[in-house]
């Protein structure tokens, strides 16, 4: 990944080619299916907004994506070949997350939160780290370099040697982008990258997501914030009870009635579950 | 502290202002400072007195200006105590600035006081009846006493953060040194102590003493230092074990024990990859060991050896490592699917497995490779060349006898695990394993390799072990299935915990105390493995990171404190900015 | 004949294993916490019955006398189990989890070390009284040899699951651990005191383990400080079998443990069948299962959350 902090025009929403392209995604938790045969297709250079109302399965989906859940049922093909549903793979072929309640680790300093995300793009194995021939000393360096260089693309330049646990909340959010970045992915998958920050917080991280779709890399982000996501993204999926609702532009999904239904709809679906659990 | 001794370099705290104390606490402050004063000068003359009636009481106590051992234990406390009390108020006040002298006092002369009063019950009990306590005894009691008291009065004033101390380097490394120096002849000392109360006695002055530095902040100055020059002092470390045996006079007696804790400490850090550094639970960790000692034993020229081939003993260890290993990896599949305690039992029956296959290999049941409970006994010592480690050798005038040759084998051997063990945490992997260590879910989604990692650490930890048990069948002579229990990887593992996880000098702590303690503290030695399991209980809710505990680990056993993890941040940017 | 044999002697085995391991799976499934000390727990039993017969009954051998010593075994490691849990692991109920196994492993070193210390003449295997009816010579039955104490297991077994079935679905308690088990902050919200439940469920496990160390003074007619180690690492293996959690599945799984030992024994050709390897097989079956079903054959898969 270059960065490039020249953005150049936006390529348009189906130009470029199609890289994660996930087909009849089902997965079931016993009875309940919280994912019932979902499909994304992401081109190269887009930002796809994932939406819907809590407990709809966007998390589950990126999961199953991610292949942390095997799906039940459904496969996804990246850059034209079938991802196996194992998440080491996934990430090595090129497709990163970050998680909706912020997982770093918390022990470790900001620095070497994102010295792991390079773990999978390097090599160095036991009798290298051991004997620290030229090759360790270079990957290291290399490895230094490049996390240092991500804090700096995400504004964290300064906080590298701070223990992520005592990093602000908003910070940590953009750590964990960086830490996905850091395993030079092709796609990027955020799941509610702006959940609790303040809105200068929030400009300024949808700032970011379209610096790095400039660089290159596709986004689907999981959002709430309806102004955020319409701002943001060239394509919407409003997922609903694990089913698709609708997908098209924001402006399509902005206005149609069924996706305000069921926003609105909430409300009463959380007061049923409360009252029959 | 005395290396510490150069107070021109350290400016006065800059918002500090006598004069804004008033009157009634300066005049309590002076009190206060006076009783210590008083205190220690009254604790080092009573030293120079008899403390017992009976010479033959805790080495000769009985000879007037002429300090025994113990005396001299407690002048050195009192010198030390000036120190503190002349940083408190007078000549020394720049060190002032820094440390924490009235707290530094007070537990130092809790200490002393402590100590006296061991010291005299000893001598009461032992010559039946307080009247053989000779006055010297009262007198250095009563200085304690006063001592801790004027210590407790004295107020405790705001002091600067040693963490960000700046000594010029010779001063620092020039301490490091002294320590190392001290490390050794107290070693030497406490070894060859054959009187447990002696031995008891010097543990209680040095604990007050490290006691009263901690208060101090010497401990944090030092840990910045060591890490400034972490060369010199691992360098240091290795002179003093280096040195150990040429202090013993050729004598085996200590040099055994010498080895038990080495043999033991080299596997715990192996075992320390697998717990510290991997944070997986292995409670059947004594099997590798088990492994190594079993190749050795029946690839050696024992007559009772099982197997006909005799190669070179640099191949056995090679082989002895590479048959743990495997075992290693076999113990380690099982983490694929399942983690935490149901691996830790997993571990468990395979040690188990071991021990009982061990022990029914004997012709009887199955092939006869292991003599079953009568293990292989006689096995030769070591042959490299023409040095026979059975016997003793001369080298400079110094007489060095068996156990000090397995001694400087095991030393390599440790060496060697240490540097194993250091590089790969300083590395890819070892940022792996904490990852995993710290959220395994969240590591995988990374892309780190979490079961080729947690095989990896498996499988090196029981190839170190291996190693090491190559040596101790030679050394011990024989093997036998029960040299392999349970219990014994609950040894190892309470030396990783208790020592501190992820440390080298962790474990070594935690392995001297488990191995030495009881050889020198007879009396205890029935209630060994009660203080010991008591110990174990306690640690977990006191201090469940060890003593000498990885920062990361100390965070992790304490998410919820806040305050501990500004303060490692703090510690880890000074630490930063040194390097 | 030799078939039938092996499965009487298995299930004798099996039935003290199943008792043991009710404590692990209730522990267990409560606080997630395996009790490594529970085989400790299980020895204490042993002894407290001894106690009662040799400070009360000294020389007596009526079978009534079975009752105060179920009693002091039950008293004794209940007793143990109760303060156990309050002084070593509930001060640790959110520390990482190495804390609690290692206490654990403190907990049971120093249960065994105070009965070797401090019980007296426990430095050596300590005799187990003979009791009328439950002790002494074996029932012949055509081929098969019955002995009366694998009479008297089985029958506890018998007794202590139709008392656990009661215990779990028809007492308020027994409700409270299962809502515990499945949602606990749930169940503290509806105002289930935690606490009390999972001191129920040590008390619970230790009142069987107890039951079970005077079946097992009854079987081997002697007892040390050691034997719970061994038993405990069985009864773990069939809580395992069971599937860890679930208590029908620790009475099934001690029963197919014990089963599948003596039949290993008997039926295992050549040099690895015998007595000396029937533990090695009883843990090779515990790593099989872990690894290839870690849910044990009656618990249910479940996906762990990420
Ligand atoms: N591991 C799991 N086991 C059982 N149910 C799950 C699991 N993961 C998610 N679910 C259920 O799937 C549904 C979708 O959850 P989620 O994907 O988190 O929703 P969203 O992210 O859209 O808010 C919820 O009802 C949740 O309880
Ligand atoms: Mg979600």
């Amino acid at each position: 990944m270059t960065v490039t902090h020249s953005a150049p025009a936006a390529p348009p929403a189906d130009g470029g080619a199609v890289i994660l392209q996930a087909s009849g995604v089902i997965m079931r938790f016993g009875g309940l299916t919280a994912v019932n045969s979902v499909d994304l297709t992401v081109r190269e250079g887009e930002i796809v907004g994932l939406i819907g109302p809590n407990g709809a399965g966007k998390t589950t989906f990126f999961n199953c994506l991610t292949g942390l859940y095997k799906p039940t049922e459904g496969q996804v093909i990246f850059n034209g070949a079938v991802l196996p549903p194992k998440p080491r793979a996934v990430v090595l072929a090129g497709m990163a997350r970050t998680f909706q309640n912020i997982r770093l680790f918390n022990n470790m300093t900001a620095l070497e939160n994102v010295m792991v995300g390079r773990y999978c793009r390097t090599s160095s194995m036991a009798l290298t780290s051991i004997f620290r021939g030229p090759k360790f000393r270079r990957e290291e360096a290399a490895t230094r370099a490049r996390a240092q260089e991500l804090l700096d693309y995400v504004g964290l330049g300064r906080s590298s040697e701070l223990l992520a646990r005592n990093l602000p909340y908003g910070d940590q959010r953009r750590l964990e982008i960086a830490r996905a970045l850091a395993t030079d992915p092709k796609v990027l998958l955020l799941d509610e990258p702006t959940a609790g920050m303040n809105p200068q917080e929030t400009r300024q991280a949808s700032d970011l997501i379209f610096k790095i779709r400039d660089s290159g890399i596709a986004v689907v982000v999981i959002e709430h914030d309806m102004r955020f996501i319409f701002n943001l993204c060239d394509r919407v999926l409003c997922l609903v009870r694990g089913e698709t609702l609708v997908e098209g532009s924001p402006t399509q999904v902005q206005s149609d009635p069924r996706v305000i239904e069921a926003y609105i709809g909430t409300g009463d679906d959380d007061e049923d579950e409360g009252a029959s659990t | 502290m005395s290396t510490v001794s150069t107070p021109t370099q350290i400016a006065p705290t800059p918002g500090y202002h006598p004069s804004r104390i008033d009157g009634l606490r300066e005049q309590h402050g002076r009190l206060a400072w006076l009783l210590v004063l008083t205190g220690l000068v009254v604790l080092a003359a009573g030293c120079f007195l008899s403390w017992s009636y009976d010479p033959e009481i805790l080495g000769n106590l009985s000879i007037s200006f002429n300090p025994g051992s113990l005396q001299l234990f407690m002048l050195t406390a009192a010198v030390l105590a000036l120190v503190y009390a002349l940083a408190y108020r007078g000549p020394l006040r720049g060190l002032g600035v820094w440390i924490d002298s009235a707290k530094a006092l007070m537990v130092l002369g809790i200490g002393a006081l402590g100590f006296m009063a061991i010291t005299l019950a000893v001598v009461a009990v032992t010559s039946s009846g307080l009247i053989n306590i000779d006055p010297g005894g009262w007198v250095s009691l009563v200085g304690s006493l006063v001592l801790a008291v004027g210590g407790s009065l004295l107020e405790r004033r705001p002091t600067k953060d040693t963490l960000h101390a700046q000594l010029p380097a010779w001063v620092e490394i020039g301490t490091i040194v002294v320590l190392m120096a001290m490390l050794l002849f107290g070693a030497a000392y406490a070894l060859g102590q054959t009187d447990g109360n002696i031995f008891g006695l010097f543990l209680v002055f040095v604990v007050a003493v490290a006691w009263s530095l901690f208060a101090a902040g010497f401990f944090t100055w030092l840990g910045i230092v060591a890490q400034r020059h972490r060369r010199v002092l691992m360098l240091g470390a290795f002179a003093v074990a280096f040195l150990f045996p040429f202090t013993q006079n050729g004598s085996d007696a200590n040099m055994s024990i010498a080895t038990q804790v080495l043999i033991f400490a080299a596997t715990a850090l192996g075992l320390n990859i697998v717990v510290g550094l991997a944070g997986l639970l292995d409670l059947g960790y004594i099997a590798f060991l088990g492994a190594g000692a079993y190749t050795a034993a029946t690839l050696s020229t024992s007559a009772f050896a099982t197997i006909g081939w005799k190669p070179p003993f640099l191949v056995v260890v090679l082989l002895g490592a590479i048959v743990a290993a495997t075992l290693g990896l076999i113990i380690g599949t099982p983490t694929l699917r399942v983690s935490g305690d149901y691996l830790a039992i997993v571990t468990l029956a395979f040690g188990e497995i071991f021990r009982l296959s061990m022990s029914n290999l004997d012709g009887n049941n199955g092939p006869d490779l292991t003599h079953g409970p009568n293990g292989i006994p006689a096995i030769p010592d070591l042959q490299i060349g023409s040095f026979n480690f059975g016997d003793e050798h001369t080298i400079l005038g110094f007489s060095l006898g068996r156990f000090a040759n397995y001694y400087f084998v095991l030393l390599v051997l440790a060496l060697v695990i240490i540097t194993v063990f250091s590089r790969l945490n300083n590395s890819r992997i070892g940022r792996g394993w904490v990852a995993i260590r710290e959220d395994e879910k969240a590591a995988e989604a990374m892309g780190v390799n979490v079961f080729g990692l947690k095989l990896f650490a498996f499988a090196s930890g029981a190839f170190l072990a291996g190693m090491a048990g190559t040596v101790k069948a030679h050394q011990d002579v024989s093997v036998t299935p029960d040299q392999y229990v349970f219990l014994e990887s609950a040894f190892l593992l309470a030396a990783v915990v208790l020592g501190g996880m992820g440390t080298v000098a962790g474990v070594f702590i935690g392995a001297t105390i488990l191995k030495l303690l009881p050889e020198k503290l007879r009396f205890i030695s029935d209630y060994r493995l009660l203080i010991f399991g008591v110990l174990l209980v306690l640690m977990m809710r006191v201090r469940p990171e060890g003593i000498i505990a990885s920062q990361r680990r100390q965070l992790e056993f304490h998410e919820e404190d806040e305050a501990l993890a500004e303060r490692i941040e703090e510690v880890h940017l000074e630490e930063e900015a040194q390097t | 004949m030799l078939f039938l044999q092996q499965l009487i002697n298995g299930l004798t085995s099996g039935s003290l294993y199943a008792l043991i391991a009710v404590g692990y799976t209730v522990v267990y499934g409560i606080v997630q916490l395996i009790n490594f000390a529970h085989g400790e727990v299980f020895m204490i039993g042993a002894f407290g019955s001894l106690a009662v017969w040799t400070i009360f009954f000294q020389g007596q051998t009526s079978i009534l006398i079975l009752i105060p010593m179920l009693l002091g075994a039950v008293a004794a490691s209940v007793g143990v189990a109760v303060l156990m849990e309050r002084f070593a692991y509930r001060p640790l109920r959110h520390a990482p989890r190495l804390a609690p196994l290692i206490t654990a492993i403190g907990v049971s070193v120093s249960l065994q070390e105070i009965v070797r210390l401090f019980y007296p003449g426990a430095k050596s295997p300590l005799p187990y009284p003979q009791i009328d009816y439950v002790s002494g010579t074996a029932l012949q039955l055509g081929d098969i040899t019955l002995r009366r104490s694998a009479i008297f297991t089985v029958g506890a077994l018998v007794v202590s699951a139709v008392f656990l079935w009661w215990f779990i679905n028809r007492t308020k308690l027994g409700r409270g651990m299962q809502a515990v088990s499945q949602d606990p902050d749930t169940a503290r919200l509806m105002g289930i005191n935690v606490d009390r439940v999972i001191v129920v469920a040590f008390a619970l496990g230790a009142l069987l383990a107890g039951i079970a160390g005077v079946a097992q003074g009854l079987q081997t007619n002697s007892i040390s400080q050691i034997m719970g180690f061994t038993a405990g690492l069985k009864a773990f293996t069939a809580a395992v079998l069971g599937g860890i959690g679930n208590v029908a599945g620790a009475v099934v799984g001690g029963l197919v443990l014990g089963v599948a030992e003596s039949l290993a024994t008997q039926f295992i050709p050549g040099a690895f069948g015998g007595t000396p390897w029937k533990d090695v097989w009883a843990f090779v079956l515990l790593i099989v299962v872990l690894v290839f079903r870690p849910q044990g054959l009656l618990g249910a898969r479940v996906v762990d959350r990420a």
